[in-house]
């Protein structure tokens, strides 16, 4: 993600045809979109602001593609792309924190609608503004600046509006802005952001829907597609390995051979998921007392007795840092013989290597090194890459659905004007008509000419809520226009204000309405 | 005429409804797809259903046991596969390698549709049920086998990628290693079980038929052969004396034996070559 090289453009526009310098109106948000709204401030502020991509606007298919398409959105965040961890960390919010951080934003008279989203790897806020100049600078203010000022510096933080913040919201929450692509505990954190707005009362409407339309993303993403799956870490490559060979982890015995901070690191991973039965075998038995603090389960053994336990093993992962094999070729051959039939997976993550080579050749024995697991863990990652265009598929339907569902909001009270004067001009028609038909089929009359005019209004209906598959946004302005509905609507006032005075009585009676200004 | 309507429909509707399940089950393996996942086990079982009725509807029609020419023999071999998988996998509990196998009883039934012959040659062995009892045992063992080195090269195949740490198309797509190999020892169990019956019930049919001479006939020295393989690989892993690799390589050669029975000791045999 490139900086913007060029204060003025720090804050991007979504629109690149419409220039917005100071004071110039943005899109269908309403927000001020200037380079700098007060006097040096705003400028000085998005100095340091990273624009969003070029292609964010262009990536999105559909009405999504339009910046107006969408609500006003808002988002400030910095990540393990922009910001090393020891600033991450120091704008990173626990629960409590966010909760009252949220309160602070949404007093500000210019957010309607706040999420915050702080995980280990980003802090990110997505507002939904009234003021966006204004709702900028709180949230800089209030979320970075004052934990870490330096955020102000060029390229460290980033600015997304509009159809640009939903879609980053939706690519944060499938894992595709992740540090390790695709990892699955981003969605969680994702979904614990939402119930914390939720909480607070910051979600509206607006971040309520995107955030229904991120966590279905998130889920379709890891359902549909491989975009998770494989191991791409040391500890869970060992898993994933060791669930190619046994039916039920849970029922592996687990022999740790050294205590380091590596064997901890896989231990907690397999603990996880569900070994129950450790053992660690080390020369320190300091270190091996310690390790079983951590892991109370876990049996020590000593050093020397590691064949004996090889031989109740299921998988022995060894990591010491001796010089020469801890394991040797025959002695695992010997420990082998005596568990005939059953299949040991053994995980060198030693350097130099703990496990003689040429272990590996024995029957039923499945040895590994660290190049065999980097091998693997490469193997996932380009598996997991070669998915991102099928999520990006996703990505732009679940916008998609978001832009028409923020369509079908504003153009619902238009339907209804439509419709309103439909049946004014149908009812007014009907009034003159019916005197030169028999009574007995007024009624059939009136019947079919409601009908008509549902049948005409149908598929108009549609295209103005967007169900339609149309590529271009509604002019909502256009059939207002076309419609005179702005007279009609003058129209509804004056009667209204009539009957009000007693005065429009006659008129009601005769179904008259006035017809649409010439 | 209602059978021959019966014999034309079953000759299409089967071979499209195995390619169904087949696809279901293709569908499991390579997308993990979960809706697949939740259709192609009891779609399979309304297959087999379906083809045991067919089956059943012909056998009362002919008023014979339904294995007298090359096409019927066929569909009972893909209806025997078909059978030993469903129990295999509901064993397991593991459908992901359904697809290797429903594929293969695809190709069988598709074989025997293709094959398919309006009339039926009316033979007094077949309306013998001791003979029914021994070739449907013999069938089933069979199918069992297939199925066992169907699990065989799948285990073989896991087993070298995993030794080797090249992790290849099969690798993540499969059951691991001792799911599949259990599943090949319960496919190898009811094959030998099956086997031992068909050898039963065959030897207490050909005294009967045959007195003098039937131990020399060269496809029943075969089949004695295949047995004694596959007890043998059997006996070996019970008491571990063999790992899973063996029995496999082992499940692989016993195919290769029953092949061989099938096919090239017909030439020699002179009362035992039915198919």
């Amino acid at each position: 993600m490139p900086d913007s090289p060029d204060p003025a453009a720090a804050l991007d526009s979504p629109d690149p045809a419409a220039p917005r310098g100071p004071g110039n109106p943005a899109g269908a948000g309403g927000g001020q979109a200037g380079a700098g709204a007060g006097p040096g401030a705003g400028t000085g502020d998005r100095a340091g602001a990273r624009a969003d991509q070029p292609g964010d606007a262009a990536r999105g298919s559909g009405p999504a593609a339009n910046g107006t398409a969408g609500p006003s959105l808002l988002l400030l965040g910095i990540d393990h792309h922009t910001v090393p961890i020891e600033l991450r960390e120091r704008v990173a919010y626990g629960q409590h924190e966010a909760e009252k951080l949220l309160v602070h934003l949404l007093a500000r008279s210019a957010i309607a609608e706040a999420l915050l989203l702080s995980t280990c790897n980003r802090t990110e806020v997505v507002l939904q503004p009234r003021d966006e100049e204004e709702a900028y600078r709180a949230a800089l203010d209030l979320v970075f600046l004052a934990r870490a000022p330096e955020v102000e510096r060029p390229g460290l933080l980033y600015v997304k509006r509009n159809q640009g913040a939903a879609r980053h919201l939706l690519s944060v929450a499938c894992g595709l802005e992740s540090m390790v692509l695709g990892e699955p505990e981003i969605l969680g954190q994702v979904k614990q952001a939402a119930a914390l707005a939720e909480a607070v009362g910051a979600a509206g409407p607006v971040l309520r829907r995107l955030l229904r339309c991120a966590l279905a993303a998130g889920r379709r993403a890891r359902q549909e597609t491989a975009i998770s799956a494989g191991a791409v870490s040391l500890g869970y490559a060992v898993i994933e390995l060791a669930r190619n060979i046994f039916r039920d982890l849970g029922d592996c015995r687990v022999l740790l051979i050294g205590a380091g901070e590596i064997a901890r690191a896989v231990a907690r991973n397999l603990a996880e998921r569900g070994a129950r039965e450790l053992a660690v075998a080390n020369r320190s038995p300091e270190r091996a007392r310690q390790f079983q603090e951590e892991f109370p389960q876990a049996a020590a053994r000593p050093f020397d007795e590691r064949f004996a336990a090889i031989r109740e093993a299921d998988l022995v992962i060894a990591s010491t840092g001796a010089d020469e094999p801890v394991i040797t070729r025959r002695q695992l051959a010997e420990a082998m013989a005596a568990r005939p039939g059953r299949a040991l997976l053994v995980v060198d993550l030693g350097v130099p290597r703990n496990v003689e080579p040429a272990a590996g050749r024995i029957e039923n024995v499945f040895l590994h090194s660290l190049d065999s697991l980097d091998h693997l863990i490469q193997r996932n990652l380009k598996r997991r890459k070669d998915e991102m265009p099928r999520v990006q598929e996703i990505l732009d339907q679940e916008i998609a659905h978001f832009h028409g569902w923020y369509r079908g909001m504003q153009a619902e009270p238009l339907i209804a004007r439509l419709q309103k004067q439909a049946e004014r001009i149908r009812r007014q028609e009907l009034s003159q008509a019916l005197p030169h038909f028999p009574e007995s089929s007024h009624e059939h009359l009136d019947r079919l000419t409601r009908s008509l005019v549902r049948k005409i209004l149908h598929h108009p209906s549609d295209g103005l809520r967007g169900r339609e598959g149309t590529e271009q946004l509604p002019r909502l302005d256009l059939v207002r226009e076309l419609f005179r509905l702005d007279d009609y609507d003058d129209a509804d006032a004056d009667e209204s204000e009539a009957r009000a005075r007693g005065e429009g009585g006659a008129a009601a009676a005769d179904g008259d309405e006035k017809p649409p200004a010439a | 005429m209602t059978a021959q309507l019966l014999l034309r429909s079953a000759n299409i509707v089967l071979p499209l409804a195995y390619l169904l399940v087949a696809v279901a089950y293709g569908f499991v393996f390579f997308a993990a797809e979960p809706r697949a996942q939740r259709f192609a086990a009891p779609a399979l079982r309304a297959v087999i259903v379906l083809h045991f009725a067919c089956l059943l509807g012909l056998a009362a029609h002919w008023r014979q046991f339904p294995a007298a020419t090359e096409s019927q023999a066929l569909s009972l071999i893909a209806f025997a596969v078909a059978v030993v998988y469903a129990f295999v996998e509901w064993h397991g509990r593991e459908r992901s390698t359904g697809f290797w196998l429903v594929a293969l009883v695809f190709f069988f039934q598709l074989l025997a549709s293709v094959l398919a012959r309006p009339e039926t040659p009316d033979r007094a062995i077949f309306h013998d049920p001791i003979f029914a009892v021994h070739v449907s045992l013999a069938l089933l063992g069979y199918a069992a086998f297939a199925v066992a080195a169907a699990y065989a090269f799948l285990f073989l195949q896991l087993y070298r990628d995993l030794k080797a740490g090249r992790f290849s198309t099969f690798y993540g797509k499969l059951p691991p290693l001792a799911v599949l190999e259990r599943m090949m020892l319960v496919a190898l169990t009811a094959g030998f079980v099956s086997l031992t019956g068909a050898v039963v019930t065959g030897a207490f049919w050909a005294q009967r038929l045959y007195p003098s001479d039937w131990l020399h006939d060269p496809k029943i020295l075969a089949t004695l052969i295949t047995w004694a393989i596959y007890g043998l690989a059997l006996l070996l892993r019970r008491l571990r004396r063999w790992q899973g690799r063996q029995t496999a390589l082992a499940s692989l050669a016993g195919l290769g034996t029953i092949l061989f029975s099938l096919v090239a000791v017909n030439f020699f045999s002179r009362f035992h070559a039915f198919l």
